[in-house]
């Protein structure tokens, strides 16, 4: 449909000249191109950022459409000097991506190791990676559910067969926020296992094979030949999983609902800034609670990308 | 390191076993329970063997009208995955081959905005602009998160493409325009298919925007298994059929395509 | 190329457009918005013959309580006309709907349909759906507090008959749950907002509410801190292991269907779940009796937990309000109540019909209720939804075995802040 192919292969040269249109559409053929993608984004992004902006600064509640007055930057105040509920989210945002990235990249790392030389019966290893993510986000909470039901579930189950005490999982104050982690870490650890595969695949291969003759530990191989070489790699693979980590949503509804649980113990930004927007109609105070963590991801991602310049 | 085949050391096997268990098991177990009734279920003696049922499919398929979801899911994950290509595909020669980093960025920019903060606006203009009610709202939200995606791979695509190709159909008097249509497009066909692929995928799978607006009849599955909760009380063999339908589908294609996904998620990722 | 290109899109858009958001006035089909309720399930199988004999087509959305707020949220946020009938609560979004005028005026509506007889509607219910005198809403559904048992249970302890008061109750589910291992005395909603309107029962039988009657927050009296203490640690001391504090009715009611719990606390509304084979192991031994009394008596809450309202911004008010007359109808709701959907009207109460197929100690329970009830579950304010989770927060501490006193005192804080905002 998008695709059209070609009714006969390379033109004659200097056919018929082409008429007008034609000749400023290429004259233009730059914006002609980029102009319709970016202008739908634009448009899409362009009004609502300025209206969450101004939003921000009124105190507008229970209806976007009722009278608002300007408060200037006092929704901000509010927010930032809100020990209840901002700082704790900020603490859970930080503390569910640091630890889901960690296991990630560490999990990651150690598979595509693993993967790295081919054996046989890699095609199923490697059908099976793809699994976790691909599946629907939703749907994988769902399931999770079931498998740490702490009552019914699997986890608990097997958790006894080693002698270990039944765990509360999701529904523990304690713990939720982290067992969701480990829901992302589940169903992500294979995005990082395939970009960091063909990180590896990509690397050249005499310095690995210098090293062999040096009679180096695999350990050491990896500390000073493999690792340097595929920093850039792991940086990227940070980047790409961090922006999405920050913004988790979908798992942390479909477990907790509402709120992120009684105690808000999986209450993470977006969760909060959902929760304020459609649960309590305080559309002032979400919308400034939207900018702080638009600037929270933007000002992470910029740290990571600087330095990726200053690596590569 | 030659690509030969290496031996396998039981340490090795033993690690890639307990990998594919961890990654394929819990699917395995949500599909198990979806044939159990609600008391085997709690039976933990029957976790594997047990009578397996066909009710809570039947329940889910007549009762809850997943037929419509699953068309529903279906069409907007198609029609927004063909749009974005019709708009994304020249937008990343163009900014490619134009070097056009800035502007790729605000279309980039679109990856990095939390959803929320979209989702009341975007109403309140479509409501303005009586588009509210089908499927044109959630066609569009889809390609929010599709377009960007299409443009970051085919950027890499393009990147990576040859120039001689173009340079040499433009000596033989193609237009640039022509070129691209007659030279670059037909060769970018597995880049437009990852792109597409991917696309699709993060549609049919995107929950929140369709959590708020979607219409009855415009719902979508990960919806309409979110909503499975409320009924009567937690049945649970009724959830993990849902969820197997939502799932499913996905898997299949996924397992179709693999070196597409694959080489999508991994756009970009080995450059320096 | 670039006419082509704005072309396919504007087709595929156009394509896409589904259904139009019909704004011609006074369309024949009416949209309806409903929650996931038995009540719900009933009407559908009535709608065609509605829709035979009027002529109008009704498009009916179906959707859980959370989304169904989210929904609204967005579409009234933007004025959005494509919604006609709306099912609502109003104890929860009623004040703020009606504030932001989202609800229609039916005042004229209700007054002028004779044989319809407004007057039939309880009085409790239709000061629950009236704003500043205006009739915004048709009150649908009625819930009482009841308290659901297991004959067997109680049997086997050798208790003569349910418990009528909170020490009783108390020491009957201490009793039980000693003596039927993995079987918990005592099961009720724990999620910090789903329990508010469960415990408030609790809280009023204990002498408490949420507001005191000169306005002011009054969840840190001593009533309001024992109430919180005795849900709290019936739940605790003799609830399910490893209880979840998330749970809402859905998952507390199938512990308790599922043959784990002896005594629950829950609407009366409900009750179809635990009587039904289908959905219940222990339909069959299933009792009902009323909220058992505290120091101030037996004090249950006796609410209009749904309404139907009509959406300001529709253009097809006349034909939404066809719809519901015809479903708030006597026969209607004698039909529904039959169903086992209590609801607001006095005649059908009245009418032994009305009853006849609920369990005759249901329907006991329910006069005794009726007769005592409180006509709020939760607090009345309009940030209901924050209101709800700071009276909460001290029923899930209580729970986790955590101070209640000072939980309560830091909730009392918290809403008495919400409270002086609301009233600026």
């Amino acid at each position: 449909m998008a695709v059209q192919t070609p009714a006969h292969h390379a033109a004659p040269a200097r056919s018929a000249p082409t008429p007008g249109w034609a000749r400023w559409a290429n004259r233009h053929m730059k914006w002609l191109f980029a102009g319709p993608a970016m202008a739908f984004v634009a448009v899409l992004i362009i009004f609502p950022v300025g209206w969450t902006v101004y939003l921000s600064l009124t105190d507008a509640e229970g209806s976007v459409r009722a009278d608002k007055s300007f408060i200037g930057l006092g929704n901000y105040l509010d927010v930032l000097t809100d020990t209840d509920r901002f700082w704790p989210a900020v603490g859970r945002t930080v503390a569910f991506t640091g630890v889901a990235l960690l296991f990630e990249v560490v999990l990651g790392m150690a598979v595509a190791l693993l993967l790295w030389k081919p054996f046989r019966g890699e095609k199923w290893v490697r059908a099976a990676i793809l699994l976790p993510l691909v599946a629907t986000p939703v749907a994988v909470g769902m399931m999770w559910r079931l498998i740490l039901d702490p009552n019914i579930g699997f986890a608990n189950q097997a958790l006894g067969w080693f002698g270990i005490g039944p765990q509360p999982w999701l529904s523990g104050q304690k713990t939720a926020l982290m067992t969701t982690a480990m829901i992302d870490v589940w169903q992500w650890t294979p995005m990082v296992v395939l970009i960091l595969l063909a990180g590896l695949t990509s690397l050249p291969e005499e310095p690995h094979e210098a090293a062999l003759v040096d009679g180096t530990t695999g350990w050491q191989r990896f500390r000073y030949v493999t690792l340097p070489m595929l920093m850039p790699t792991v940086i990227v693979a940070i980047l790409l999983r961090g922006i999405d980590a920050i913004k988790t949503f979908d798992i942390l509804y479909a477990t907790k609902g509402k709120g992120g649980g009684s105690f808000h113990e999986v209450e993470t930004l977006n969760v909060y800034a959902y929760g304020l927007s459609f649960d309590y109609n305080e559309y002032g105070i979400a919308s400034a609670v939207l900018v702080i963590f638009f600037l929270i991801i933007v000002g992470s991602m910029w740290v990571l990308t600087a330095r990726r310049k200053e690596d590569s | 390191m030659s690509r030969k085949r290496t031996p396998y050391s039981v340490f090795r096997v033993v690690a890639l076993v307990v990998v594919v268990l961890a990654l394929i098991g819990p699917l395995v177990w949500m599909v198990l329970a979806s044939f159990k009734t609600t008391v085997d279920i709690y039976d933990a003696g029957k976790a594997i063997f047990f009578t397996p049922t066909l009710d809570h499919y039947a329940k889910v398929l007549k009762q809850a009208n997943y037929v419509q979801y699953i068309v529903n899911s279906f069409w907007v994950a198609f029609a927004s995955t063909v749009i974005s290509s019709i708009l994304g595909v020249p937008a990343a020669y163009s900014m490619s081959r134009f070097s056009m980093r800035r502007s790729s960025l605000v279309v980039l920019m679109a990856r990095v905005i939390p959803g929320v903060s979209l989702l009341v606006p975007w109403f309140y203009v479509f409501s303005n602009l009586h588009l509210v009610g089908g499927y044109t709202v959630l066609i569009l939200s889809h390609m929010f998160v599709a377009l960007p995606l299409i443009v970051y791979i085919m950027m890499g695509f393009f990147d990576s493409l040859p120039l001689e190709l173009e340079e040499a159909a433009r000596v033989d008097g193609l237009t640039a325009i022509g070129a691209f249509r007659r030279i670059t497009l037909p060769l970018s066909l597995p880049g437009i298919a990852t792109g597409g692929i991917l696309a699709f995928i993060f549609s049919w799978n995107n929950f929140m925007f369709a959590l708020v607006l979607s219409g009855a009849q415009t719902k979508t599955l990960p919806v309409a298994i979110f909503n499975f909760v409320g009924y009567a009380s937690i049945d649970w063999g009724g959830l993990m059929a849902a969820a197997t339908v939502v799932t499913l589908p996905i898997i299949v294609i996924a397992l179709f395509t693999q070196k597409y996904i694959v080489s999508g998620l991994t756009a970009g990722a080995t450059k320096g | 190329m670039a006419a082509a290109l704005a072309a396919t899109t504007a087709l595929g858009l156009t394509a896409c457009g589904g259904s139009d958001s019909g704004d011609s006035a006074d369309s024949k089909t009416v949209r309806v918005t409903l929650a996931n309720h038995v009540w719900t399930e009933n009407i559908k199988k009535a709608l065609p013959e509605f829709e035979k004999s009027s002529g109008l087509k009704v498009e009916i959305t179906q959707l859980g309580e959370d989304q169904l707020s989210d929904q609204y949220n967005v579409k009234l946020n933007a004025g959005s006309s494509d919604l006609d009938v709306m099912m609502y609560r109003p104890l929860q979004e009623g004040k703020l709907f009606a504030k932001n005028k989202y609800l229609a005026d039916l005042t004229d509506k209700v007054t002028s349909a004779k044989d319809w007889n407004w007057d039939d509607f309880q009085d409790g219910p239709v000061g629950a759906t009236t704003f500043k005198d205006k009739v915004v809403g048709v009150p649908l559904i009625t819930e009482q507090e009841v308290l659901y048992y297991r004959k067997d249970l109680l049997k086997k302890a050798g208790i003569a008959q349910p418990p009528q008061t909170l020490d009783e109750l108390k020491a009957d589910a201490a009793k039980i749950a000693q003596q039927n291992p993995g079987i918990a005395g005592f099961v009720a909603r724990t999620g910090k907002s789903a329990a508010v309107t469960q415990f408030s029962s609790f809280l009023y039988s204990m002498g408490g509410d949420f507001i005191d009657d000169s306005g002011k927050a009054a969840i840190n009296t001593d009533a309001a801190k024992k109430a919180y203490a005795l849900y709290g640690g019936l739940i605790k001391n003799y609830g399910p292991k490893n209880v979840s504090t998330d749970m809402s009715w859905p998952e507390a009611m199938a512990i308790f269907t599922q043959g784990k719990a002896a005594f629950y606390t829950e609407a009366d509304s409900l009750y179809a779940n635990a009587t039904d084979p289908a959905k219940s192991k222990v339909s069959d031994t299933v009792g009902f009796a009323p909220f058992p009394a505290g120091p101030a008596g037996s004090k249950p809450y006796n609410v209009p937990s749904w309404a139907l309202g009509i959406n300001e911004q529709s253009k097809n008010k006349d034909n939404a309000w066809k719809f519901i007359k015809w479903a708030t109808s006597k026969e209607m709701v004698l039909a529904n109540q039959k169903a086992g959907v209590p609801g607001a009207r006095q005649s059908v109460w009245e009418n032994p019909e009305g009853t006849a197929t609920y369990p005759k100690d249901l329907a006991a329970a329910i006069a005794v209720s009726t007769k005592n009830g409180v006509g709020h579950d939760r607090p009345l304010v309009i940030k209901v939804p924050e209101a709800r989770e700071i009276v909460g927060q001290p029923i899930v501490d209580a729970i986790t075995g955590q101070d209640v006193a000072a939980s309560a005192e830091k909730a009392q804080q918290a809403f008495q802040a919400l409270l002086d905002d609301e009233n600026k």
